[in-house]
């Protein structure tokens, strides 16, 4: 989001003219659902500009009438045509759009949840305050533990199932279909059919407590055969470090404890707490979608965990050096 | 109006009295010698004052339903902190309180006959609060009311202690505490003094549980530990004022000390379901944000951060009323603590009494 200067709140103006440019930014973008890249996007954009054509159409015409009852037929009106002017427009009119509209939905429904026994990828995700547990499941049964990212092969159905352990979330990639809630005690599920490549995002659409802002997730979507390979690394152990300091930071990971809550596989850690952490160094984001995925910002969530996402579950390690903290980092961002 | 007169003289009085007052205690005629000692009157008054505070301000005051004042924990840990704390003003069962203290106004009691004139309750207040205006202190660390307790225990028992039981009760390892003072070692006296009264000189505490053990720790944890109570940030009446009059270099040569010793033996004698315990310690509640104990305070294979204590033989009781403290949020510690109080608030009352049971009997 680009930033505003100060002065610009002063200047009404001004003010509504940068709202303009970023209503138009936010048209576009990786969270979008006006740029789609999947089935049920793609059908929600075209019912949005369907109405948004038609309100534009019904804004029109009731701004004229407006104007024309003020400015030029201030006569008297005659009644008959008055009356039908008012239960034709007023009633019958939204009464026959409304029931269009709510058909037109109600028939996108089974687009937007078909049946899924015949997808490609399945997925478990867990919504928890604030992150996400992913867990991919293969088609032999085999389940592959990450977090906080979704990584889809394009023209080809994703089956989600969506559980809570804690309170209501949302899971939403606007870029590739609706959304749905999590919901604690009940198990939810969502289909998405990617039409495009290309890297989203994903959000917590449903207000979840004190860093719901910051629940976030990276997406991308990959050609058939760059997705099986990235999900064959998943699947794989960790990688040995690749430096003296990285093995430091493995040495520090293992000894403060990080693996009762963190899994690294391969590795002593087995925590299953927190997120997985075997192959943490790839991924699209940190933190749940909100640092960019480098050694700073891994020292940086290490070490001001909660300055970064308040209230989170991990406790902060800033009290560890701050050559610990760096080989920490340089570790985790070699788990790639 | 008939009332307004008297009314006037009444007030004008009391403001003549308070300038009187003031300009007696500007001229600096206020009578504050210790020397002079108080009149009987006053004597009798500022006691009846303060009798009457402890008993109604100690009316909220209960014993905790799991403290047991005959506990030998308990009144172990009460008689150490007394030789040091407290004896040098109330004296021991034959010997009075010394020469200066004496010259106090008020003067500090010989307490041994005072005790039995008050209920444990009592002695719980005035031991916690202090009493204003006599050179009583407050407890150092006011939300330990289990060392409060501790006192209280040892407290009732004071009046029935011949000297030599009341040494073999605060002394505890004097005799190695001697050897100690006449080794090489300059710490050997700082042993001796302040830390093997109750953590024994081979740093096993003293049995029964009363006092944590030390040997078998890593340097890096005592010394984070002792700098923790130094600084007031690890909250003990009894640990913060001993470790606070000893300069780092002392802190560092304790620590290295009592990290030399070697670990003593297990002791399966605590309550709690030592099962369950294990389960937690090696698994943690992974469903309520549990994690398990081992892979920080082991036993484990990978390595092991030299600064978190090592629980195995550790006494089951020391390991309860840390975790209660960390679950109630008010065990400080080193810079590390705040890992801990996340944890153990998760835990129930009886899994943390599981955890420390399993502990507990585990070989160090």
């Amino acid at each position: 989001m680009p930033a505003l200067p100060i002065p610009f709140l002063t200047h009404g103006r001004r003010l509504t003219a940068a709202a303009g440019v970023l209503a138009l930014a936010a048209c576009d973008g990786p969270q979008s659902t006006l740029t789609p890249a999947g089935v049920g996007a793609e059908r929600i954009a075209d019912l949005w500009w369907w109405m948004f054509g038609g309100a534009v159409v019904i804004w029109v015409v009731v701004i004229g009438l407006a104007v024309y009852a003020t400015r030029f037929g201030t006569g008297r009106h005659d009644v008959r045509r008055a009356r039908l002017l008012i239960i034709g427009a007023g009633a019958v009119f939204p009464t026959v759009v409304l029931t269009a509209l709510l058909i037109w939905g109600l028939r996108l429904m089974p687009v937007l949840r078909p049946p899924t026994g015949d997808a490609a990828v399945r997925v478990e995700v867990e919504g928890l305050r604030w992150w996400w547990r992913v867990t991919y499941v293969t088609p032999d049964g085999r389940r592959i533990p990450l977090a906080n990212e979704i990584r889809l092969p394009v023209g080809q159905m994703a089956a989600f199932t969506l559980t809570s352990p804690d309170v209501i979330h949302s899971f939403w990639i606007p870029s590739l279909g609706g959304k749905m809630d999590m919901i604690p005690g009940r198990v939810t599920e969502l289909a998405l059919e990617p039409t495009r490549t290309g890297v989203f995002r994903g959000a917590c659409a449903e207000y979840c407590g004190t860093s719901h802002a910051l629940m976030q997730f990276g997406v991308e979507v990959l050609e058939p055969a760059a997705f099986d390979d990235w999900l064959a690394t998943q699947a794989a152990p960790a990688e040995a470090p690749a430096s003296p300091e990285a093995a430091r930071g493995r040495e520090l990971f293992l000894a403060f404890g990080c693996g009762a809550c963190h899994a690294v596989r391969g590795t002593p850690a087995d925590g299953t707490i927190g997120p997985d952490l075997t192959h943490v160094g790839g991924r699209l984001t940190l933190g749940a979608g909100i640092l960019p995925n480098d050694p700073a910002a891994f020292a940086r969530w290490i070490g001001d965990t909660h300055e970064v996402k308040p209230d989170a579950e991990m406790p902060p390690f800033g009290m560890l050096p701050a050559a610990d903290l760096r080989a920490l980092a340089l570790y985790l961002d070699g788990l790639t | 109006m008939k009332w307004k007169r008297p009314l006037a003289w009444i007030a004008g009085a009391a403001v003549a009295a308070g300038i009187g007052g003031f300009v007696f205690a500007a001229a600096g005629f206020a009578p504050i010698a210790a020397s002079s000692g108080h009149w009987a009157v006053t004597d009798w008054f500022l006691h009846f004052a303060m009798r009457r505070a402890v008993k109604t301000q100690s009316l909220g005051v209960a014993i905790p339903p799991d403290v047991s004042l005959d506990d030998r924990a308990l009144v172990l840990r009460g008689a150490g902190h007394y030789e040091s704390g407290c004896a040098p003003c109330h004296g021991t069962p034959t010997t009075q309180p010394s020469v200066v203290v004496r010259q106090m106004t008020p003067k500090p009691p010989h307490l041994p006959p005072h005790i039995p004139s008050w209920e444990p309750e009592h002695l719980f207040w005035i031991v916690k609060h202090g009493v204003k205006f006599t050179a009583m202190p407050a407890w150092p660390a006011l939300h330990r009311e289990d060392e409060v307790w501790a006192m209280v225990a040892f407290l009732r028992r004071l009046p029935d202690l011949s000297e030599a039981e009341y040494r073999a009760l605060a002394a505890g390892d004097a005799g190695s505490g001697n050897r100690l003072r006449s080794h090489d070692d300059p710490i050997g006296a700082v042993v001796a003094e302040s830390c093997a009264r109750c953590h024994g000189a081979e740093g096993l505490g003293r049995g029964a549980g009363a006092f944590p053990k030390l040997a078998g720790q890593t340097e890096p944890y005592l010394l984070a530990s002792l700098r923790a109570y130094a600084a007031g940030e690890r909250h003990s009446g009894f640990m913060e004022p001993v470790a606070a009059m000893l300069d780092d270099a002392a802190l560092q040569r304790l620590a290295a000390y009592y990290a030399a010793m070697p670990a003593g033996a297990a002791e399966a004698t605590a309550a709690g379901d030592r099962a369950l315990g294990e389960r937690i310690a090696t698994r943690g509640i992974p469903e309520r944000g549990v994690p398990a104990c081992v892979q920080c305070h082991g036993p484990k294979e990978a390595p092991r951060a030299a600064v978190y204590p090592s629980l195995a033989g550790q006494y089951a009781d020391y390991i309860t009323v840390q975790l209660d403290a960390f679950a109630n949020g008010t065990r400080g510690g080193t810079p590390f603590a705040h890992i801990m109080r996340s944890i153990a608030e998760r835990l129930e009352p009886a899994e943390r009494g599981a955890v420390a049971a399993y502990y507990s009997a585990l070989a160090p």
